[in-house]
């Protein structure tokens, strides 16, 4: 039996990774995190005298609360064994995009204080760490075939937010040979759930409204569903191996299209003028997503290769994306399971 | 003071032309007649070979891997090494060979050995290679729309056939490759083909029905349309269809527009993920080795083939790939360069900055090629992969003179079909 603490339970890609691992009779208590009020949909979890689900608000990203947490009677209790570490990616996450704590941004200092924590408390012999696939560098192309060996983007120009996914890749990184500690990172492209929303890309995630592009590209953007990344954690806690895996389902399609369908408005701007937006908004500090950084993922596209996570992991994509009608007649961008 | 005793040479290193195993591919000219334009220097090497002299001097310094390979060949008695199994090394054994591959029309599964022993790894070993159905199996849909009016049914069915690359109904596949714009783009393409190029061509029989197969050819002309009729021709001359992913180089993934062309109809930027990617869907790529360069020649060096590139070589050693040499007429006339401003072109940041008769003096309409005839000739397939295995991949000196090998044979290619 195994139990298992997950943050940021309270956003879509925690909330469906708790649920999947609610209904996996291997693990027995599931101590989700979460910076909010918990989820209505917990509510049947966390019901009754015993429940497998405890919820705790928490800030990950400061150093006391998290020690306090992983020295605290209900912790020990639950004897965790297994770490989920599901960074921060809903609406909180998309305004001000990168705060800072202590000079690092927030999503890399919780990887940091997490993995810390990790290594100093002995019950726990498992780290699965979702991480994002923007941390590649992008060569020149409409689509670009990565696989976990490609090269990540070290440029000092990165935007912020990516330059705190590749801060955190690197950080789990560092121990995924760890002899006792086993360090799974998931490299996850752009995530799609029910209903339309996005998660995880660095132009699209957050509410819709007008997003701008490099006019003359429109690259293939990888997808995944919420569900297949919640299978792959769970099959990342169960499965004995290290090391660092691409997750992605089987669609890959333009930004354009993908803007399109996420209700967005894709604007397509010349290059010049996208660099000149991106500075200003640097200079005035605004985080309007708007320009996104005017990087390389507004002009370059890639997909993933899973082979290794298929192979190490038995991970395969079991979930289409795609345009359905809804009950309401409205076609909404939709998961499905094949 | 002892004497340096230097090691046997691998006979196909030593004297690639009359090596008897022929691993390295069989000459597409042995069946020719005429005279053979290296015969003469062949003697000369053979004769110098003959005193010793040429062959302490061209040894190159065994691998474990080539050591082992001549031992395999030292085993054999001399007549196995001309039959049609030439002595395989390690993995490479279990694996069959294309020529049996191409046998079936049903997918193939890829071979086992190239997985990791897990038992989770079952539906790995039934990954299947991209194929398109043959054309008898195609249901002709009713014709909609200009570009189905501009082509014949035939050419329909191609077109029909080739969308079957990108599984179930997505519209586009993992290269952003995509069946509606092949559709609208094909006319103009084919329009081309026949009418303004005339393209002839010969030698379909040597690319497999199915399976990853590199064709490697020689590049000229300063607008990549030696690519675009290999693409027609191959999907034309092919049943099943074998829809042709030329590597591009990567400063074309970086233009505007072109960059979303060239992936809607399947080409794909030359990294080595792409091309390791797309032999391991059992794709049909081309290559043009000579890379920009091949571009930038001047009048005075058509049809004199530039150094080649050797990634392909790895690649297809490492994925057991055969080598379809490729030879390109008339893409070395259609643009001819009389000069190439280098500095010109380091300052904008461009390959070549090239005059020719109309260009710059047109204007953008100069790039336009000359109505030249094209010849396109398929050579035989070069197995390297079935001698050498895919741990040849990593000795760079054999990597490189197999590079030249085929350089030599698409010039061959080329000087007898000129004339």
């Amino acid at each position: 039996m195994t139990n298992i603490l997950v943050t940021h339970a309270d956003e879509p890609i925690g909330r469906r990774v708790v649920k999947n691992l609610y209904h996996d009779p291997d693990v027995e208590v599931i101590f989700a995190l979460g910076s909010g009020p918990p989820p209505r949909k917990f509510d049947a979890y966390l019901a009754g005298n015993d429940p497998r689900v405890t919820y705790t608000r928490l800030d990950l990203a400061k150093h006391r609360p998290i020690r306090d947490l992983f020295h605290s009677a209900p912790f020990r209790t639950a004897e965790i064994d297994t770490v989920v570490y599901v960074p921060r990616h809903g609406a909180g996450a998309s305004a001000a995009a990168v705060p800072l704590i202590g000079g690092l941004a927030e999503r890399t200092a919780e990887s940091r204080l997490l993995l810390q924590h990790c290594l100093e408390t002995h019950t726990i012999r498992n780290l699965v760490a979702i991480g994002s696939a923007f941390v590649y560098r992008l060569p020149p192309g409409n689509a670009n075939h990565l696989n976990e060996d490609s090269e990540l983007n070290l440029d000092p120009n990165v935007m912020p937010e990516i330059r705190s996914w590749i801060d955190c890749d690197m950080i789990f990184h560092s121990e995924v040979h760890n002899d006792r500690l086993r360090v799974v990172l998931l490299r996850v492209p752009t995530v799609v759930a029910a209903g339309g929303y996005v998660y995880l890309h660095p132009s699209l995630a957050g509410r819709p409204g007008v997003r701008v592009r490099t006019l003359g590209f429109d690259p293939i953007c990888a997808l995944v569903s919420d569900k297949d990344v919640a299978r792959a954690v769970r099959a990342a806690t169960k499965t004995p191996v290290s090391g660092i895996f691409n997750i992605a389902g089987g669609e890959a399609v333009p930004l354009s299209m993908l803007a399109r369908w996420t209700g967005h408005r894709s604007l397509p701007v010349p290059g010049p003028l996208l660099g000149m937006l991106d500075l200003g908004e640097r200079v005035l500090g605004i985080e309007s997503r708007l320009g996104a950084g005017g990087g390389a993922q507004l002009r370059y596209g890639f997909t993933l290769n899973t082979d290794r996570a298929a192979a190490e992991l038995g991970f395969r994509s079991q979930y289409r994306i795609g345009l359905a009608r809804a009950g309401d007649g409205a076609l909404r961008l939709e998961t499905a399971s094949v | 003071m002892s004497e340096i005793e230097f090691p046997t040479p691998i006979p196909e290193i030593a004297n690639p032309l009359t090596a008897p195993g022929r691993a390295l591919g069989r000459d597409p000219f042995d069946d020719l007649a005429g005279p053979n334009p290296l015969e003469e220097q062949l003697d000369q090497l053979e004769a110098r070979q003959a005193d010793g002299s040429l062959a302490q001097r061209r040894v190159l310094k065994p691998t474990a891997k080539q050591a082992a390979i001549q031992e395999v060949t030292a085993k054999q008695p001399a007549i196995e090494k001309v039959t049609a199994n030439p002595p395989v090394i390690g993995k490479a054994a279990a694996r069959p060979t294309p020529a049996t591959q191409s046998t079936t029309r049903q997918p193939v599964a890829r071979p086992e050995d190239a997985l990791p022993s897990r038992d989770n790894l079952a539906r790995l070993s039934q990954r299947r290679w991209a194929t398109t159905p043959p054309l008898a199996e195609i249901e002709l849909p009713p014709a909609k729309g200009l570009a189905d009016r501009l082509l014949n049914p035939n050419e329909r069915r191609v077109l029909a056939s080739l969308a079957h690359l990108v599984e179930g109904d997505a519209p586009y596949d993992r290269f952003g490759y995509s069946p509606e714009a092949m559709k609208t783009t094909f006319p103009f393409f084919h329009a081309l083909y026949r009418l303004y190029f005339r393209v002839r061509s010969e030698g379909h029989e040597h690319i497999l029905d199915e399976g990853p197969v590199v064709l490697a050819g020689n590049h000229g002309g300063l607008l990549p349309f030696d690519a675009a009729m290999a693409i027609i021709d191959v999907a034309l001359h092919t049943d099943p269809p074998r829809l042709v992913r030329a590597i591009v180089d990567r400063w074309a993934g970086s233009l505007p527009w072109i960059n979303i062309f060239y992936a809607r109809v399947g080409q794909v930027v030359g990294t080595r993920e792409n091309f390791a990617k797309l032999l391991d869907d059992g794709q049909l790529l081309l290559v043009f080795p000579e890379g920009i360069d091949g571009m930038r020649k001047t009048i005075s060096h058509r049809y004199r083939l530039q150094n080649f590139r050797v990634g392909f070589i790895e690649h297809a050693l490492r994925a057991r790939t055969p080598i379809v040499p490729v030879a390109f007429i008339g893409s070395d006339d259609q643009s001819p360069i009389l000069f190439d401003v280098k500095p010109l072109a380091r300052r904008m940041g461009i390959p070549v900055a090239p005059i020719t008769p109309t260009f710059p003096w047109l204007g953008p309409l100069g790039l336009l090629p000359y109505p030249v005839s094209y010849r396109i000739i398929y050579g035989e397939p070069l197995r390297y992969h079935e001698r050498f295995g895919p741990e040849a991949a990593d000795d760079s000196r054999l990597v490189r003179y197999l590079a030249n090998q085929v350089r030599r044979t698409v010039q061959l290619l080329i000087d007898r079909n000129r004339k």
